[in-house]
């Protein structure tokens, strides 16, 4: 038990260290939301642009392009996105969290768009067709009909993406931004003594994603009130 | 279909099973076999040697001594053409397994992971690594073999000249390394830690650090690569303590650290040492 407590006052305590965790959770967390922002903003247009018909109901170039995007997102590994991003792309840009988000965002705006997407097909045509009858222009019958309700549907998948994102932003560590499973790496480093720090930072992401689950469990409820009168 | 399917997964499967199966009994069938026949051409002293050896536990038991680095820290261990880790450590280890009569794998991994993969996923590690006391509480060195010199790289344009000036300032470094401890007791100093050295330096090129401490030697190899770009400062100018490069193992493992020291010591004499420095060290030159 005091051993325990000693690996603890070592990795934690010690040298202030808990204060490198709490950063870290803080790079961790902003590179998330960004990038999750990012990826709802791209994955919308995306879902739009894959959905698009011309007169013939047949796909546009659109659809071509919306549909080669997710192609080669979905078919890298997000590893080398950020790589790439980092060491080819952005060569010359030094906010690490700026590259970080836009490349985790472009990643997740492939999955948000095919969620989307899935959203907006369950949305029963009798919705369209209503909302067209009634005057609505498509736009309209889009924004004030469909969208809200495809987000309805889109929205425990989307919750789950985030929390998939929020883990994957552990690679970041490659391109040295000191996010929380870097600084765990980085104690566990000099204190040359890995099971506290790694356990400690699994512990914080558990804890945090647990929270966030349980507020996205809130609201979804909360969406849901409306639906059985 | 289902049935060709069935058929090809297992096949390939088979295969894996008896790839798996030859390649770790041929590992281990065949040092034990020249080891047999060592003892029966040799004297009764050799095979009751052997016999001791045979009985021993260990790293050397298998007759494989698995050697942990990170070939990214030229000249000492890079990849080599054909993918494989190479340079002076490396040619260093297989001399000293020679010696000893132990074939060497060698595994390639993060730099960071080293000190505590000993005695679990690897027997020793040979990276240019420091002899520290933090690591020392963890394993054993050997002698040293080279002396470390912490170089400071900086952009051609640097006004860094001090300990002073680097205060505050943002750093590379590799993960782990001797350079990595250094530029945290730097007051102020913000550090960007980096799985491989080359990522750093590429960092540092592109604009990303103030500047990098690493290493004497792969600081030159990495000046050289950017000699329009980088110069290499010598840490005594920063009041860097000198330190030595050794060999790390197990702790408390003394039958092994002789077998390694003497190894060395032997090497040291007839002039092989020398000839490795020459030809990994003096001579190496960046692509």
């Amino acid at each position: 038990m005091e051993n325990i407590y000693s690996m603890f006052e070592v990795a934690f305590l010690r040298k202030n260290r808990w204060q490198l965790y709490f950063k870290g959770l803080g790079v961790t967390l902003q590179i998330a939301v960004f990038a999750s922002l990012i990826g709802i903003l791209i994955g919308t247009v995306v879902a739009l642009m894959k959905l698009s018909r011309n007169r013939k109901g047949k796909g546009t170039v659109f659809t071509a392009i919306a549909t080669i995007y997710i192609d080669i997102i979905r078919g890298t590994p997000s590893v080398l996105q950020l790589l790439i991003m980092w060491f080819v792309i952005m060569k010359s840009c030094s906010n690490g969290i700026l590259v970080a988000s836009l490349s985790f965002g472009i990643n997740s705006g492939a999955y948000v768009a095919e969620i989307i997407r899935a959203g907006i097909l369950a949305v029963d045509p009798g919705q369209t067709e209503a909302g067209r009858s009634l005057g609505l222009s498509s736009f309209q019958t889009l924004r004030y009909i469909v969208l809200p309700q495809a987000f309805k549907n889109a929205l425990p998948p989307l919750c789950n993406e985030f929390i998939t994102l929020l883990k994957e932003t552990a690679i970041v560590g490659y391109v040295a931004l000191a996010d929380l499973t870097r600084v765990a790496n980085q104690v566990s480093t000099a204190t040359y003594e890995a099971f506290m720090p790694l356990i400690g930072a699994a512990v914080i992401y558990f804890v945090v994603i647990k929270i966030l689950s349980t507020l996205f469990g809130i609201l979804e409820r909360r969406l849901r009130q409306g639906d059985s009168r | 279909m289902k049935k060709i399917v069935a058929l090809l997964l297992a096949g390939t499967m088979a295969i894996s099973l008896a790839a798996c199966g030859s390649s770790s009994s041929s590992g281990e069938a065949a040092p034990a076999a020249e080891e047999t026949e060592e003892a029966v051409e040799e004297t009764e002293e050799a095979a009751e040697e052997t016999e001791e050896a045979a009985e021993a536990e260990g790293p050397l038991a298998d007759g494989v001594l698995t050697v942990g680095t990170n070939a990214t820290f030229p000249p000492f261990e890079y990849l080599g053409d054909d993918g494989t880790p190479d340079g002076f450590d490396m040619a260093l280890i297989k001399a000293i397994g020679e010696k000893i009569g132990v074939e060497v794998e060698i595994q390639d991994m993060e730099f960071s992971t080293l000190v505590q993969s000993i005695g679990t996923k690897i027997d020793i590690a040979i990276a240019g690594m420091t002899v520290t006391p933090e690591r020392q509480e963890t394993v054993d060195f050997s002698e040293p073999y080279y002396d470390a010199v912490q170089y400071v790289l900086l952009p051609v344009d640097s006004e860094i000249r001090t300990y002073e000036d680097l205060e505050g300032k943002k750093i590379a470094v590799q993960l782990g390394t001797t350079g990595n401890f250094i530029a945290e007791e730097i007051e102020g100093a913000e550090l960007a830690t980096y799985d491989k050295a080359t990522d750093a330096c590429n960092d540092l090129v592109n604009g990303r650090a103030d500047c990098m401490i690493i290493d004497k030697n792969p600081a030159e190899v990495f000046q050289g690569k950017f000699s329009d770009k980088l110069v290499a400062v010598d840490g005594a100018q920063f009041s860097f303590e000198v330190e030595n490069y050794a060999i790390a193992m197990p702790k408390g493992d003394t039958e092994l650290a002789e077998k390694i020291n003497g190894a060395l010591q032997e090497l040291k004499e007839d002039g092989t040492f020398d000839q490795l420095v020459e030809d990994y060290i003096t001579n190496y030159s960046a692509e």
